[in-house]
């Protein structure tokens, strides 16, 4: 349950340490962002010298959350932290590598690339 | 071996024994060692019933005397005797009952499994000629299973320019659908990487610098990588 002023993780390496959530994108004054969701977020630490600075605004999918995952099969799915991936307007991921383990969610949400940088899908 | 498992089996059917004292006395104490034990004692349940039937010897006289020389006290020994001998025990277990402890019911044979991947293998081989016919370059296919179980196949394949990777995508999507049947999700339009998802064929179209960016023929490095009849004939020069 990610929503605006909610602070993720970074799960890939392209720089950027931690995001705050700014909006959930979807229908209008959509509340909650869960697993496989785009949201707009803004950079509030990152590596020096990265390619993204502090304060900038970016694209993130959620790839964790603390909330559970529930699955048709009866399968809960809860992490330790929310993490999201930070991807560019193309839905192609900034980073080149993901770390952690991701759902397998992503896959049918169409983030089959994000998917394929994992090294570890559940 | 055979002595050893003997008195393996001996000490499962004494603290069996001693067990049931245990629980009406002070279950909670022991209640780590005894589900640790418990399970030693079904598994050699099993043993001394096989034994039984090859030596032909009655458990219950051969044990009685045996019981008197375990003490409360020397029962540490016994566990530490345990530890010991239960690598060897596990061994026994794994020659005799096989590796399967538990199985899944919708879990394919193995000769459908195969017919599967020969399935995809061929499916895969004939999106690469594909795209080597629309000069993709430097196509790679990789069987990635062993490595993750969401797929099947990678092939990796080069693209000079957007107009190329429409060109590869629409051919590959074209015969998919008309010979294979199978839609593919992922990119729509052409992207600097382009990635359409046939199940267990997943097709990543890059342009060079993407290729060399996301480098994903290193981070499967592992896979087995399959040649292809095509690759061999001599490179298109203008």
């Amino acid at each position: 349950m990610i929503q605006p002023q909610t602070h993720l993780n970074v799960a890939d390496n392209s720089g950027a340490r931690e995001l705050m959530c700014i909006r959930v994108i979807g229908a209008s004054n959509r509340r909650y962002a869960h697993i496989g969701d785009v949201i707009v977020a803004v950079i509030k630490k990152a590596v020096p010298k990265a390619p993204l600075e502090r304060s900038e605004v970016i694209r993130a999918v959620i790839v964790r959350t603390c909330k559970e995952l529930k699955r048709d099969n009866g399968m809960i799915i809860r992490y330790d932290d929310n993490a999201a991936v930070v991807i560019d307007q193309k839905g192609n991921p900034k980073g080149t590598r993901i770390f952690g383990a991701i759902a397998g969610e992503l896959r049918q949400l169409n983030f089959t690339k994000i998917v394929s940088l994992a090294p570890e899908v559940l | 071996m055979v002595v050893s498992t003997t008195t393996l089996s001996i000490g499962g059917n004494m603290f069996s024994s001693q067990r049931w004292q245990w629980e009406s006395h002070e279950s909670k104490l022991f209640q780590k060692p005894r589900k640790h034990f418990r399970w030693l004692y079904l598994n050699d349940l099993h043993l001394l019933r096989y034994r039984n039937k090859s030596l032909n010897f009655n458990p219950r006289g051969g044990f009685l005397p045996s019981l008197h020389a375990y003490g409360k006290e020397a029962e540490d020994s016994f566990l530490s005797n345990v530890n010991e001998d239960t690598d060897e025990m596990f061994d026994d277990l794994m020659t005799k009952y096989g590796k399967v402890v538990f199985k899944k019911n919708d879990r394919k044979s193995p000769s459908a499994e195969l017919d599967d991947d020969a399935e995809s293998l061929s499916f895969a081989v004939a999106m690469a000629k594909v795209a080597s016919e629309v000069k993709a370059a430097d196509i790679r296919v990789l069987f990635v299973k062993p490595l993750v179980y969401w797929t099947q196949f990678f092939i990796i394949a080069t693209a000079f320019s957007h107009p190329q990777i429409d060109a590869i995508g629409s051919k590959i999507r074209d015969l998919a659908e008309k010979k294979y049947g199978k839609i593919a999700s992922g990119d729509t339009k052409p992207n600097s990487w382009t990635l359409l998802d046939f199940g267990d064929v997943v097709i990543h179209i890059f342009l060079p610098q993407q290729r060399a960016f996301y480098n994903l023929d290193e981070f499967y490095g592992n896979a087995t990588l399959i040649e292809l009849p095509s690759e061999n004939r001599p490179p298109f020069r203008s």
